[in-house]
């Protein structure tokens, strides 16, 4: 006999059995204990909608016992109370409720302020549902697009009647949340579902069984959750199927295990074939009343049909006697079940988080407590994209005696009033203050009653609503939800592979994979100082500008002159914004007339054609911009051997006349056609070799191999940020803040102001009126400094250090920072701690530039 | 089970005036032309034919556009194919895009990634710029549930 | 999760696709009194706003178009 655990208890398990019928069958009538007063509780809803069964299942917390099939070899755990759930000695905060009023942890334990952390993990102990587990492995979920006409949620009678309809008009998908008719106990429906799955069926429609819709987003989008993947729907059209279960009753005892809503109920005796009760009372003001009977009399229970308010229920561990007012007048019946089915709740949270005209409703969700043909009729009417009709959940049972109102987070009418009388007095602030419809089942059951309570208080319209619907539907799981998203979408150059095999380090440097040392920076920076070296600056944004109006985009966008750039020279970009901010900064080489080839930083390229297309189509230019970011693979040659290592892979002229600085011209290097662009970024003689990406590994190996003659390496990105700051280069967004502009970073000299126009010209003049209030300067310090330490003058903090290395090269510790001026004038000896930081001439190494022009 | 493979395509980029390009016949060999911009044809073709491809085109445009440009960008792109009867199925834990019909493109974020899908004999074939193929390559294996081709 | 931006290439697709470039405004003043107000000021009109829209992911071209910004309905 297939069996499962339950709290370590061995327990049957038959054909079609839930965990909560196993359970129930076997003798279980505490499934949980609640939040804040530990009572117990036991099967409710039965559908999935309360949160009374929620169990651990193999580990894994939060299952709801009434809908997850029983398996053999289960291991169930209940979550709550302490030591058990069947003996919790926690109980004793039910006896002490009078002290606990609804939000008196926040007064109690505020003061003294020491003791609130330590009341707020005592609390926490106390209270929750389940532990995480934090030793299980992570479950793979996928993540699948679908994209189809309509959607409908909810494979009920209307439901697949819209599916079925709807197909003659496209692509249909059914998301039902467990299995087609699961919960249906009625012999006509479970026809009428039956004949209505085969149709849709046949007509085309998907069914996805055992899939919940947790959200509907704009679009609309639809989030659908499965078992093991997560289904994000795209649909024209979605029809919200979803049914209603029967209204919560608010009165004295209502929580008791024993007290059920009917269907549930219904399907626990019908369909599982467990007897819910010897003496069941069915108290029944809506029209299933006479079924819900039939259904559990068949069970084998002694079943009392009576209509009107139930007044109070009484019990200890158990219900045991109900005292309800009929039209007859007030009875009492001694019972062990109590069957509710007082009114109707539209399972309609997802119709109300969205106001998506294209979301509409069809069935119970819209009018509960139909028959079959009306339901089976508005699921058609829905499918054809009728009108939608007016919802009409029908009479609500108002709670007018005392009883809990939101189950799950044990808060009682007496809460609801206590709290309103300390003025919460709208449904928003008092859902807030108390609590109610925050708990797992998220209002399902008591949001009605919320607003209810507020409108009995006589609260302006805009106060009694219900509370705002969101997204999830159901508590996912995190891990549900990233399916496939991942950290980073990382970016490659050809010679990864290389920089891997030779030991790099490797770095996130932005979105790219780029190796920051190769295991000796100091053995890198002296290569590249000393002899010769390679880095490969693949990640470069480069971009082709051509066309007859290449030219005047460029020097309409640009602050330089480039109709001085003359072919075969390049010359020093940068780009501003049209405040006059130093957004990039690159290269700018002129190929001819109007063929330009520009460069970029290589976390700015996407930016910079973005920023270049816009420019083209505002100012209507006819110039083509062709992104070679992906097509070229660059890699820069440094060191005052460079040039003798290329004449040993080329037959071109390399002199400076043939390539002046700054300047490029087409070369071939070991067979590798190549732009070489003479560059002063590390202070050495530099060529930068712009090749084609297909041809990387072949030049890079070549280099090296004769390379070996001047003990070559090649060099990262830790080496590249001491060269670089040693020359006093800027890396952006490291030294350099969102609004600076050029005269802040001592780069006014690559703006040339006498052009007429250029993007950010009129916002230059503006701040070149003003007095400069902050510059970026180079330091020397008399110790070794920290980079983002603040500097001060007098004791008063006055900038900060934004780069900093101690370099034999610079002649001691160096850095980049930024200052501001003190009554107009900036000051030149600085404390950053311990260290003296003086305002230096920058360059540090090799001021004159002598190596780089080579 | 889909299975995934690198396909060696050429790409030829056309850059010109939208009236140019609208009065452009088509390459031989086979190519694919996608009007990814309204100023941009890529034309696709099996590597084999690049050359071939790339200097019929630059002869039609120039005739067409005296501004024009066209380049060979084959190195700029990696293409990978997912083949197999679920391709299309496969295709959809990688992408929302709709797999585009049998001579058409579809353009937009698969796996996260600006790409170019086109329906080829036997499946999809998914083209990115060149640095994000092992990106794509990860991502059709491991959320796609793809397996490398044998040969 | 899917705010839809049409793309006159590429048709409708989820705003994540894009890249946003803001409100529309002109690309130069005729003053420099105009051009204070065009570089740092903004509408932030509540209601239709003309913007324009990078599709970074697609076509990579730039579009103009109108949306609600009440109701973050974008016009076709």
């Amino acid at each position: 006999m297939p069996s499962l655990r339950l709290d370590g208890r061995r327990i049957d398990v038959r054909d079609g059995d839930t965990i909560a019928a196993a359970a129930y069958r076997a003798g279980i009538r505490t499934f949980s204990r609640s939040l804040k007063a530990h009572r117990r509780r036991g099967l409710y809803c039965g559908t999935g909608d309360c949160a009374n069964c929620l169990v651990t299942v193999d580990g894994l917390p939060g299952e709801r016992a009434c809908v997850t099939p029983a398996r053999d070899g289960m291991k169930v755990d209940r979550e709550t109370g302490w030591p058990s759930t069947d003996r919790d000695l926690l109980a004793i905060n039910d006896r002490l409720h009078r002290l606990m009023p609804v939000g008196f942890y926040y007064k109690v334990f505020a003061r003294p302020r020491w003791l609130w952390p330590i009341a707020e993990r005592v609390i926490r102990r106390a209270t929750g549902t389940g532990t995480l587990p934090l030793k299980a492995p992570a479950r793979r979920m996928a993540t699948r697009f679908v994209r189809v006409r309509t959607l409908v949620i909810g494979g009920g009678v209307a439901g697949l009647a819209a599916a079925a309809t709807a197909a003659a008009d496209g692509s249909v998908l059914v998301a039902e949340e467990r299995e087609l008719g699961a919960r249906i106990t009625d012999p006509a429906a479970r026809e009428t579902i039956a004949r209505l799955a085969a149709e849709a069926r046949a007509a085309g429609a998907e069914v996805l069984e055992g899939h919940t819709a947790i959200g509907i987003y704009e679009g609309p989008a639809t989030a659908v959750l499965g078992r093991d993947e997560l289904v994000e729907v795209e649909a024209e059209r979605v029809i919200v199927a979803t049914g209603a279960v029967e209204a919560h009753g608010v009165f004295p005892g209502n929580d008791l295990p024993g007290v059920w809503l009917g269907r549930g109920a219904a399907v626990m005796a019908a369909i599982h074939g467990v007897p819910i009760g010897d003496r069941v009372v069915i108290v029944a003001n809506t029209d299933e009343g006479q079924h819900l009977a039939d259904a559990i009399r068949a069970g084998g229970s002694d079943v009392a049909l009576v209509a009107g308010r139930v007044l109070e229920a009484r019990g200890s561990r158990e219900v045991s006697s109900v005292s309800v007012l009929t039209p007859e007048g007030r009875r009492a019946f001694a019972c062990d079940a109590l069957v509710l089915s007082l009114g109707w709740a539209p399972r309609d949270t997802l119709l109300r988080m969205t106001a998506e005209p294209e979301v509409v409703g069809a069935g119970d969700v819209t009018s509960p407590g139909r028959s079959l043909a009306d339901a089976e009729a508005s699921g058609r009417a829905a499918g054809r994209g009728d009108p939608v009709e007016p919802a009409d959940a029908g009479p609500w049972p108002v709670a007018e005696q005392d009883g809990y109102v939101c189950v799950c987070e044990d808060v009682s009418m007496h809460d609801l009033e206590h709290a309103w009388s300390e003025g919460w007095t709208s449904s928003e602030i008092l859902k807030r203050y108390t609590t109610a419809t925050m708990g797992p089942c998220q209002g399902a059951l008591c949001s009605r009653h919320l607003a209810e309570h507020a409108r009995a208080k006589g609260a302006a319209p805009a106060a009694r609503g219900r509370t705002t619907a969101r997204p999830p539907v159901r508590a996912p799981r995190l891990g549900d939800l990233t399916g496939a998203v991942h950290e980073q979408v990382e970016r490659r150059t050809a010679l990864h592979e290389r920089h891997v095999a030779a030991g790099a380090r490797i770095d996130h440097s932005g979105v790219w994979l780029r190796p920051g040392t190769y295991g000796d920076v100091d053995g890198e920076i002296r290569a590249v100082r000393e002899r010769v070296s390679v880095m490969d600056v693949s990640t470069l944004g480069k971009f082709l500008v051509a066309g007859r109006e290449a030219r005047m985009l460029l020097d309409r966008v640009f602050p330089l002159d480039v109709g001085s750039i003359a072919p075969g020279r390049a010359r020093y970009l940068l780009a501003l914004d049209e405040a006059g901010y130093v957004m990039d900064d690159g290269l700018l080489a002129a190929l001819g007339d109007d063929t330009f080839y520009l460069t970029s930083t290589s976390g700015g390229a996407d930016r910079m054609e973005a920023w270049l297309r816009n420019w083209t189509d505002r100012l209507e230019l006819h110039a083509h911009v062709l992104n070679q970011t992906a097509q070229l693979g660059a890699i820069n040659v440094a060191g005052p051997h460079a040039r003798d290592l290329l004449a040993t892979l080329s037959e071109d002229d390399l002199s400076r006349a043939a390539i002046p600085y700054p300047g490029h011209a087409e070369i071939t290097v070991a067979g590798v056609p190549c732009r070489a662009i003479a560059v002063g970024f590390v202070g050495e003689l530099s060529y930068e070799l712009h090749h084609p990406r297909g041809r990387s590994i072949e030049l890079w190996d070549a280099l090296l191999d004769a390379g070996a003659a001047w003990d070559i390496r090649p060099h990262g990105l830790d080496a590249l940020d001491v060269l670089r700051l040693e020359k006093s280069h800027v890396y952006l967004a490291q030294d350099t803040m969102p609004d600076d502009h050029p005269a802040k970073l001592g780069l006014d000299w690559a703006v040339a102001t006498h052009k007429d126009e250029f993007v950010g010209k009129r916002a230059l003049e503006r701040m070149n009126a003003l007095p400069l209030e902050r510059r970026l300067v180079g330091l020397r310090f008399d110790g070794p400094p920290q980079r983002g330490y603040p500097l001060a003058a007098d004791g008063v903090i006055v900038g900060r250090i934004t780069s900093c290395t101690v370099s034999s090269a610079a002649g001691g510790p160096v850095g980049l920072g930024w200052l501001r001026a003190i009554d107009g004038t900036f000051p030149s000896v600085l404390r950053a701690g311990d260290v003296t930081a003086t305002v230096s001439p920058t360059p540090f190494y090799d001021p004159e530039g002598v190596r780089l022009r080579g | 089970m889909a299975e995934l493979r690198d396909r060696a395509l050429g790409v030829i980029v056309c850059a010109a005036d939208a009236s140019a390009l609208d009065r452009l016949v088509p390459a031989g060999h086979g190519a694919r032309m996608l009007r990814v911009a309204p100023d941009e044809i890529m034309a696709v073709v099996d590597a084999a034919f690049t050359q071939d491809v790339r200097r019929e085109l630059a002869d039609r445009v120039a005739a067409l556009d005296g501004d024009a440009l066209v380049l060979d960008v084959s190195d700029g792109w990696a293409a990978i194919a997912i083949t197999g009867e679920d391709a299309d199925r496969t295709f959809s834990y990688l992408s929302a895009l709709d797999p585009p019909e049998d001579d058409g493109f579809a353009q937009g974020d698969v796996a996260r990634v600006a790409a170019k899908v086109l329906r080829v004999p036997g499946g999809l074939a998914i083209l990115v710029p060149a640095y994000w193929r092992e990106h794509v390559r990860a991502r059709a294996v491991d959320d796609a549930g793809t397996t490398e081709a044998r040969g | 999760m899917s705010m839809l931006v049409t793309c006159p290439t590429c048709g409708r697709r989820p705003f994540t696709e894009f890249s946003f470039g803001g409100e529309l405004r002109d690309i130069a003043s005729p003053d420099a009194a105009t051009d204070f107000a065009r570089v740092y000021l903004r509408d932030n009109a509540a209601g239709p706003q003309q913007e324009r829209w990078f599709h970074l992911l697609g076509c990579r071209r730039w579009v103009t178009l109108t949306r609600d910004t009440g109701s973050n309905r974008v016009e076709a």
